[in-house]
């Protein structure tokens, strides 16, 4: 190495290393995470296979255990992108747009699972797939958010130019949650999808699955967080042996 | 400020010299009404009156995607998008000018398109001119600020013509829905509801700050 990158790698701050300081403390975490998530997973399913079947409406009620836990994991991706893009704009450092990509990554998971539990479990109650239901459409529209911010990252390439763009639209895409529930609420439209649940809603014995699938499902979402988030710094590290293993060809 | 008029001139002066963005839209929109003809056969002239606002903002919100696309592709040519950046002051004016230059374009397209529509669907229009043109210009100040936006990241990815669709129709639901009911409740001669007009601002404002903003970063080289 000359002596002048050593100098620069000196001057670096730590956050705009590869893996940055932040990201070293992830990648220890995701050990112990991993096996806490494998341990609430057995109990989880052995808790949803045992939780007694609804009288009304059958096993189908067992989705209710998956489902709200999904959605969740599907706003918060968005809310992590977001402020990570902000944070990434206002300070520039590069870890946050990694972390970025992540939130939106396993967002879209989670609310591509949410999109597909909810119509099985809508065309066994309500006897529809579909219905243009306040939630429901907001949730679709969050899902197409997604997509577009995924398809703006693969279609501008990998540069600090695309991460920029990306971040303004996770940014409006965050906007975009309170204008469309703003939209719903002012010209009401029909509502069939289930309110949050208040305490006492649930049938006996259905409490402890349903708990159990919130804190589950919600580890979960930390972890492929941070595990992707572990893959993107990977993959800048790799990209910045190559730039270098050609620099030394020269 | 000096910025933004300086662009909004320029935008509107090299659009007057050309008139490519303005025909093309025009031509688009006539021939979505056409479509519509063929789309909807065998409806009774006052089951098209109901559909009339809805299909008037489908073929509005497609022209302007049309002209959008082609907002920041003459600034491509010679690097003209870099000298842009260069201009002095924030750059929030420059997303300014060039979001007024389209929406007086976007505004003179619809001008003309609600005017053959109601001619080809037999509607009259006279009656519901100022409230529909309220419910018009907010809707479009909200479609030329986050399309202006969005324009100018899409033009410069790969498959920009495509990209700009998948971008800005999710973000438009808000000021769509709100346009469209809007339009329904001036057709239907009723005062307009305060819900619309309340979103319509409120849209508006957060997608002219949004840009204002964020067009810093876009322009940054």
């Amino acid at each position: 190495m000359k002596r002048a990158d050593a100098a620069i790698l000196a001057d670096s701050r730590s956050e705009d290393r590869i893996p940055s300081a932040l990201e070293d403390r992830v990648r220890r975490w995701l050990r112990p995470l991993g096996a806490l998530l494998a341990l609430l997973c057995a109990l989880y399913a052995w808790a949803v296979i045992a939780a007694p079947i609804d009288s009304t409406q059958g096993v189908i009620q067992k989705i209710l255990y998956v489902h709200p836990p999904l959605a969740y994991g599907g706003y918060l991706g968005f809310v992590v992108t977001g402020l990570a893009g902000i944070l990434y704009l206002w300070r520039g450092r590069e870890d946050l747009d990694r972390l970025a990509i992540s939130g939106a990554e396993v967002g879209l998971v989670f609310s591509t699972l949410m999109l597909i539990t909810g119509p099985i479990w809508a065309r066994g109650t309500w006897g529809v797939w579909w219905s243009w239901d306040a939630r429901l459409t907001v949730t679709l529209l969050l899902w197409f958010v997604y997509l577009a911010y995924l398809l703006l990252r693969s279609f501008g390439g990998q540069n600090p130019r695309t991460a920029r763009f990306a971040a303004i639209y996770g940014v409006l895409g965050v906007a975009l949650i309170p204008l469309n529930y703003y939209v719903i609420e002012a010209f009401g439209s029909r509502s069939m999808h289930p309110e949050n649940l208040q305490s006492g809603s649930l049938g006996t014995g259905m409490g402890w699955p349903f708990l159990l699938g919130n804190l589950t499902l919600g580890l979960a979402f930390v972890y492929l967080l941070l595990l992707r988030w572990d893959v993107e710094a990977g993959r800048a590290m790799e990209a910045l042996d190559d730039a270098a293993a050609m620099g030394d060809d020269n | 400020m000096r910025v933004a008029l300086a662009i909004l001139i320029k935008d509107l002066i090299s659009e007057w010299r050309s008139r490519d963005r303005v025909v093309a839209m025009l031509l688009f929109s006539i021939l979505m009404a056409v479509v519509f003809h063929f789309a909807l056969p065998d409806q009774r002239p006052e089951a098209m009156r109901d559909l009339f606002p809805g299909l008037l903002w489908t073929a509005y919100l497609f022209a302007s995607l049309l002209g959008l696309n082609r907002s920041f592709a003459l600034e491509l040519e010679n690097d003209a998008l870099s000298g842009l950046a260069l201009a002095p002051g924030n750059r929030g004016w420059i997303f300014l000018g060039k979001a007024s230059a389209n929406f007086v374009l976007i505004s003179t397209v619809q001008l003309l398109t609600a005017s053959v529509f109601a001619l080809l669907y037999d509607v009259d229009l006279i009656p519901v001119v100022p409230a529909l043109a309220a419910v018009v210009m907010l809707g479009t100040a909200g479609i030329s600020c986050v399309g202006t936006l969005l324009a100018a990241m899409a033009v410069r990815t790969r498959f920009r013509e495509i990209l700009l669709p998948l971008l800005l129709l999710p973000a438009l639901f808000p000021i769509l829905s709100g346009a469209v009911s809007g339009s329904q409740a001036a057709f239907a001669g009723e005062t307009l509801p305060f819900e619309v007009i309340q979103l319509l601002i409120v849209a508006d404002g957060v997608y002219l700050v949004i840009g204002f903003l964020g067009f810093d970063y876009v322009l940054d080289e």
